[in-house]
C-alpha cells in the first residue's frame, strides 16, 4: 500500500456476498486494505454475469469486477472450525469486518459479534442483512427485488394502473452499501474517541425505505399515499417528452421568461403567454396541460438541439440517454471519469466506471484490478499470520484455503 | 435534547452547510443524525411555511439556522468568519458562486489551512458542461435510468421521484467522513469536487462494465435478473385489499430448493409439475407461460397473507408497499422502531424517516425538528462570532442578516 489514500492503514476483511460486496469497494477506492475473504470454490457472485466476452468463468464475472475493484482475495472455509480460527486471528489485526451472511449464521461458526468483540475490542463489525438482525422478517429471504418492493422504492415507479417497473441496477443493495459506509465511518470515529469497537446493524429494506423520502413525506407529512405517476416528477415540474428522434426531460423550475419567450418565438406557446404560468406554483398544479402544450413544442427539435439551446439559456432541461452514451460523454471523459484498469491475464486494459468525487489531497485511486479467486491467499497468511509454507500447503491440503 | 445520553459520533465536527434543494441537505441530515452540528445558511429571510413536517421536516431536522444576505459584503463576510470556526463547508452550487463570494477552497484555506471543502455541484466543479444546469430527474435522464426504466412497450416509466439526490446525498456524506477522516489523521483539509452525475452513474452497476468491455447495448431490466438468475421472478397482481386494487407482490424464486418449495406452499398445483417447469433452465426459458401460471394464482391471493406463506416456506417475496404499508402497516419496520418521531415546538409530534444504520453503540440521533429560519442567528452571531447584541442589531439594521 502505497498510503496516499485517505483511507491508507484501515484493514478490513469483507466476508459479504453479491448483496453487500459494494460497501468495501467505496472504502477500498479511498485507500482502505480490504481482504475479500472468499470460501475455496470462490464467491457465488463470480458466477454472476455478465462475463467478458460472455464467457461464463469465475475470473471473468463483470459483476463481481465491479464490486471487487481494489480488494485482495483470500480463500478461507469459515465453515471449517480452522478456517473460522484462521478468521478470527485475522479479526485481531483488523479494524472493521464485513459480513452479510443470514442473520444467526455467523454465530453458528463461532464467529459472531461476541467472539469477534472478545478477539479484538477495537474491532468495528457490520452485518448487512436483507431486513436486519431483529424484528419478525429477520430470517425473511429476499433479493434486490423483494427489497425493493418491501422498502417502497417498487410502488412509486411506472405508470398508474400498471405493473410498477424496477429501478435499473441493483438499487436497495446501493443504497445499503452507501449507508454501510457512512456507517462504518462514523462506527470508526466513535472508536477513535470512546477506544471500542461496535456492531453495526444494517437492514437493507430500512435503508431502501430511507431513499424514497418523498413517499414518508407525503405519508407523515399530508396523510397521502405516493402514487405511481409514470415520468411525472412527484414535485410535478419534470416530465419526459418526445423529440423528433427521442426522449428529453422538461423541467419548469428555470427562468419562466427565457423559456415561454423561445416558445413563443417558435409560435408553439398557446395559453401559456398567460401571466399565471410565471407563478411556479400554479405552473405545479396544472402541471399535465402545461406538459402537453410543451410536448408539442418540441415534437419537431432534436434531442442535442433542444439542449444545448435550453442550456445556454440556463434552463435545466437533459435528453433522456441510452447508458452508452455515458462511454462517449465528453464531461466524463474530461474529467477522466472512466479509468483503464490493466488485467494481465487476458492481456488487455478494462475500462471501469470510477471516482464520482476528485479529492484533491487523498485521491481515490486504482491499485488493483479485481483479485483473481484465492490470489493473495499466500500472502495473506504469511504477512498477517506469519504462516510458513508448509503451514499454507497443509491447509490447501485439507481444502481449507 | 431527548436522546443525547450516548455521546454521538461527530460530536465536536461543525458544518457550515450552505446546501439546499435535496441531495445537499440530504448529505448534511445524515452529519447532523450523527452529532455534528450543521448550521444551515439560509439566503432568504422567513418565515417560510410549513417546513417541520413532510419531507422539509426530514432533510432539515437537527440542523441549526442563520439567515445570512450573502447578496451584502456584511453578510458575505459573516459567512467567511464562518467558515474559519468551522471544520468542514458544504455547498451544491457550480463552481462559480462558492467563488463569487471568496467561499471556495483557494480562498478558504488560506486563512484556515485545515478546512475541508465538499462541494456538490451537478456536474462537478471541471470540464466542457461543468456550468450546466441540473436537477435530480435530469441528472438521472443523461445516466442512463430513465430510459431503463421502462414499461413493457418500451416507453419512459420512471424514476417518480428525485433517485439522484439520493446517490448524490448519500455520496457527498461520505466524502465528508472521507475527507475529515484524512483531516485527522495528516491535519491536512482538502477540496472535494463531487459529481451529482457521477454519483448516480456509479450506481448503475456492472452493466457499466457490460458496455465498456462488451459493448452491449442495455436494455430495461423489465424482470430479467439482474442477479443471480430466477424463475419466477416477477411483480404479481393479487387479490384487491378493501377497495385498494393496486395490491402487489415480488417473488423471486432463485435455486431447485426454493422452487420446491414455492410449489408447495402454493397447493401444488397441476401445471407445476410439468417437465418445461422442471429445472431453472427450463423455468427461465418457458417465463412467459410461468408467469401466467404464477400470476393466475396470486390473483386470487391476498398479498401479505401469500408473502407470509411463502417466506414461511423459505421463498423470497415481498409486497409491493405503499406509503401507508411502509409507515404504519409494516410491522417488521415498527419493530426495529424504524420512524422517526420530532417533538414540534407547538407540543405536537411529527414522524421523518429514521435512521437506516444500527450502531449498537453509538446509534445516532434525531435531535430537534427541522429550524426556523433564522432560529440560531443569537447563538451563531454571539456565541460562535463573539459579537455582541448591539453588534447583532446593527446587522439586522443594515440588512445583511435577516431576522428570525
Amino acid at each position: 500500500m502505497n498510503g496516499s489514500g485517505a483511507l491508507s492503514g484501515l484493514k478490513i476483511l469483507d466476508l459479504s456476498n453479491y448483496r453487500g460486496q459494494l460497501c468495501g469497494r467505496l472504502l477500498a477506492d479511498m485507500g482502505a486494505d480490504v481482504i475479500k475473504v472468499e470460501p475455496p470454490g470462490g464467491d457465488a457472485a463470480r458466477r454472476i454475469g455478465p462475463f467478458v466476452d460472455n464467457l461464463a468463468h469465475r475470473d471473468r464475472s463483470l459483476f463481481f469486477w465491479f464490486y471487487n475493484l481494489n480488494k485482495r482475495s483470500l480463500t478461507l472455509d469459515l465453515k471449517h472450525p480452522r478456517g473460522a480460527e484462521l478468521m478470527l486471528r485475522l479479526a485481531r489485526g483488523a479494524d472493521l469486518v464485513i459480513e452479510s451472511f443470514a442473520p444467526g449464521t455467523m454465530d453458528s461458526m463461532g464467529l459472531g459479534w461476541a467472539a469477534l468483540h472478545a478477539a479484538n475490542p477495537a474491532l468495528v463489525l457490520l452485518s448487512i442483512a436483507p431486513f436486519g438482525q431483529s424484528g419478525p422478517y429477520r430470517d425473511f429471504d429476499a433479493d434486490d427485488t423483494v427489497l425493493a418492493a418491501l422498502g417502497g422504492m417498487l410502488y412509486v415507479n411506472g405508470w398508474p394502473g400498471h405493473a410498477p417497473v424496477r429501478p435499473w441496477g441493483l438499487q436497495a443493495y446501493h443504497s445499503s452499501a452507501y449507508y454501510a459506509a457512512i456507517a462504518t465511518m462514523c462506527a470508526l470515529f466513535a472508536r477513535d474517541r470512546d477506544g471500542a469497537g461496535q456492531w453495526i446493524d444494517l437492514s437493507m429494506q430500512e435503508a431502501t425505505a430511507a431513499a424514497v423520502e418523498h413517499v414518508a413525506g407525503s405519508y407523515f407529512g399530508e396523510g397521502r399515499v405516493e402514487p405511481r405517476r409514470g415520468t411525472l416528477h412527484w414535485s410535478r415540474y419534470f416530465r419526459v417528452g418526445k423529440c423528433r428522434d427521442g426522449y428529453i426531460m422538461h423541467c419548469t423550475l428555470g427562468d419562466w421568461t427565457s423559456l415561454i419567450e423561445w416558445v413563443a418565438g417558435d409560435g408553439k406557446a398557446q395559453d401559456l403567454v398567460a401571466p399565471e404560468w410565471e407563478d411556479v406554483q400554479y405552473r405545479a398544479v396544472h402541471a399535465e396541460h402545461l406538459f402537453d402544450v410543451l410536448d408539442a413544442w418540441v415534437a419537431d427539435y432534436s434531442r442535442d438541439e433542444l439542449l444545448e439551446r435550453a442550456q445556454t439559456l440556463r434552463l435545466p432541461y437533459a435528453t433522456v440517454r441510452n447508458p452508452e452514451a455515458l462511454l462517449d460523454d465528453e464531461q466524463l471523459r474530461a474529467r477522466g471519469y472512466f479509468v483503464e484498469v490493466e488485467h494481465p491475464e487476458l492481456d488487455r486494459k478494462i475500462r471501469y466506471p470510477g471516482a464520482p468525487y476528485i479529492f484533491n489531497d487523498s485521491p481515490w485511486e486504482v491499485r488493483r484490478r479485481p483479485p483473481l479467486t484465492g490470489e493473495h491467499t499466500g500472502e495473506i497468511l504469511r504477512d498477517e499470520l506469519g504462516l510458513d509454507a508448509d503451514e499454507i500447503a497443509a491447509l490447501a491440503a485439507e481444502g481449507i484455503i | 435534547m431527548a436522546g443525547s445520553v450516548t455521546r454521538l459520533p461527530l460530536e465536536g465536527i461543525r458544518v457550515l452547510d450552505f446546501t439546499w434543494v435535496v441531495a445537499g441537505p440530504v448529505a448534511t441530515r445524515i452529519l447532523a443524525d450523527q452529532g455534528a452540528e450543521v448550521i444551515k445558511l439560509e439566503r432568504q429571510p422567513g418565515p417560510l411555511g410549513a417546513r417541520q413536517t413532510g419531507l422539509q421536516g426530514d432533510l432539515h431536522r437537527g440542523k441549526r439556522s442563520i439567515a445570512v444576505n450573502m447578496g451584502t459584503p456584511r453578510g458575505v463576510e459573516i459567512a467567511r468568519r464562518l467558515a474559519r470556526v468551522s471544520d468542514i463547508v458544504m455547498d451544491n452550487f457550480s463552481a462559480r458562486v462558492m467563488r463569487g463570494w471568496g467561499m471556495d477552497f483557494a480562498s478558504l484555506s488560506k486563512v484556515k489551512p485545515d478546512i475541508v471543502c465538499v462541494s456538490m455541484s451537478g456536474l462537478g466543479h471541471t470540464g466542457p458542461r461543468s456550468n450546466y444546469v441540473s436537477y435530480g430527474p435530469t441528472l438521472q435522464a443523461l445516466a442512463g435510468f430513465t430510459l431503463l426504466m421502462a414499461d413493457r412497450n418500451g416507453q419512459p416509466a420512471g424514476y417518480g421521484y428525485s433517485y439522484a439526490d439520493m446517490s448524490g446525498g448519500y455520496t457527498g456524506a461520505l466524502a465528508a467522513l472521507i475527507a475529515l477522516w484524512h483531516r485527522r489523521r495528516t491535519g491536512r483539509g482538502q477540496f472535494v469536487d463531487l459529481s451529482q452525475f457521477e454519483a448516480v452513474v456509479s450506481v448503475a452497476g456492472p452493466a457499466l462494465l457490460d458496455i465498456a468491455v462488451n459493448g452491449r447495448d442495455q436494455s430495461p431490466p423489465g424482470y430479467r435478473s439482474q442477479e443471480l438468475p430466477a424463475a419466477p421472478l416477477g411483480i404479481y397482481k393479487c387479490r384487491p385489499r378493501g377497495d385498494d386494487d393496486d395490491r402487489w407482490l415480488a417473488i423471486s424464486v432463485r435455486t431447485q430448493v426454493h422452487w420446491e418449495s414455492f410449489v408447495s406452499a402454493i397447493g401444488s398445483p397441476a401445471w407445476a409439475y410439468e417437465a418445461k417447469f422442471r429445472t431453472l433452465y427450463l423455468r427461465m426459458r418457458n417465463s412467459v407461460e410461468l408467469d401466467a401460471n404464477v400470476a393466475r394464482w396470486a390473483a386470487g391471493e391476498e398479498a401479505e397473507s401469500a408473502m407470509e406463506r411463502l417466506q414461511r416456506a423459505g421463498v423470497a417475496a415481498g409486497v409491493v408497499a405503499n406509503g401507508a404499508d411502509i409507515c404504519a402497516r409494516d410491522p417488521h419496520l415498527r419493530a426495529r422502531n424504524f420512524w422517526g418521531t420530532v417533538p414540534l415546538p407547538d407540543g405536537s409530534t411529527t414522524h421523518v424517516t429514521g435512521i437506516p444504520m444500527k450502531l449498537s453503540a453509538t446509534p445516532g440521533a434525531i435531535r430537534t425538528p427541522s429550524p426556523i429560519i433564522g432560529e440560531a442567528n443569537d447563538y451563531v452571531l454571539g456565541e460562535l462570532l463573539g459579537m455582541s447584541r448591539a453588534e447583532r442589531d446593527a446587522l439586522i439594521a443594515e440588512k445583511a442578516i435577516w431576522p428570525t
